[in-house]
């Protein structure tokens, strides 16, 4: 093979895993792997190593810098910045969460103990604008 | 109707934003979310759910966390979130209210 072809296939697989990642993210099986990407620059630094050891060619070295830079910066991102320490919640199966009572969109209270006996009710905590 | 309304369970979202700003998110997304406002965390703290200074700005935030609760509010499923880029999968939360 090549050293052009292995540098964009390299290219390629980035281009590629990012643009998957980023416009499948509604799905659930490609959200909840954000570990994929990583593995994936990893195997296109990889092909650009190749590249390079076949053809010391600019364009391959360049490739490899960018896969090394997408895979570091992934791996980073998914292993450090994005992990969430673990910790004690006061949730457990089998229990009665404490109840609480806060305002919702047009001020109203509203109570956990509101639906008890009526409704289950998926409690959902998120981020929030980010 | 939505999965949740066909499922008959209310979805009560809890978040430190600003209310007014869930709720345009809510309509424009046409979501039956119940959106709540928590903006000192202290529900979200009284829960055990904050990702200390896991905000952009070092400030804490909740960690993401899903939990269904049964008719008599005790809890049936759980989810909660070590990554912040992971989400609990739609269907098996539909799963774990149809399996009330």
């Amino acid at each position: 093979m090549k050293p052009g072809w292995l540098t964009a296939l390299s290219m390629v697989l980035c281009g590629t895993a990012i643009a998957v990642y980023a416009l499948l993210l509604r799905v659930p099986a490609i959200r909840n792997h954000p570990e994929g990407y990583v593995a994936v620059f990893a195997i296109a630094a990889t092909i650009a190593g190749l590249a390079v050891a076949l053809g010391r060619r600019w364009y391959a070295w360049a490739a490899l810098a960018l896969a090394l830079v997408l895979f570091a910066g992934g791996a980073a991102f998914n292993f450090v910045l994005a992990r969430i320490p673990d910790a004690q919640t006061n949730l457990r199966l089998g229990e009665r969460p404490p109840d609480f009572t806060l305002p919702d969109a047009g001020g109203r209270p509203v109570s956990l103990a509101d639906y008890r006996g009526t409704k289950p009710v998926v409690l959902v905590f998120y981020r929030g604008y980010w | 109707m939505s999965e949740a309304e066909k499922a008959g369970v209310e979805i009560v979202a809890v978040s430190p934003d600003p209310n007014e700003r869930s709720h345009e998110m809510a309509q424009r997304l046409r979501l039956g979310y119940r959106f709540v406002a928590d903006p000192d965390l202290a529900v979200t703290r009284r829960y055990g759910l904050v990702h200390a200074r896991g905000g952009q700005q070092g400030e804490d935030v909740p960690r993401p966390t899903t939990v269904v609760l049964d008719r008599d509010g005790v809890v049936r499923w759980l989810w909660v979130s070590d990554n912040f880029q992971v989400r609990p999968d739609p269907n098996d939360v539909l799963r774990a209210v149809r399996a009330l």
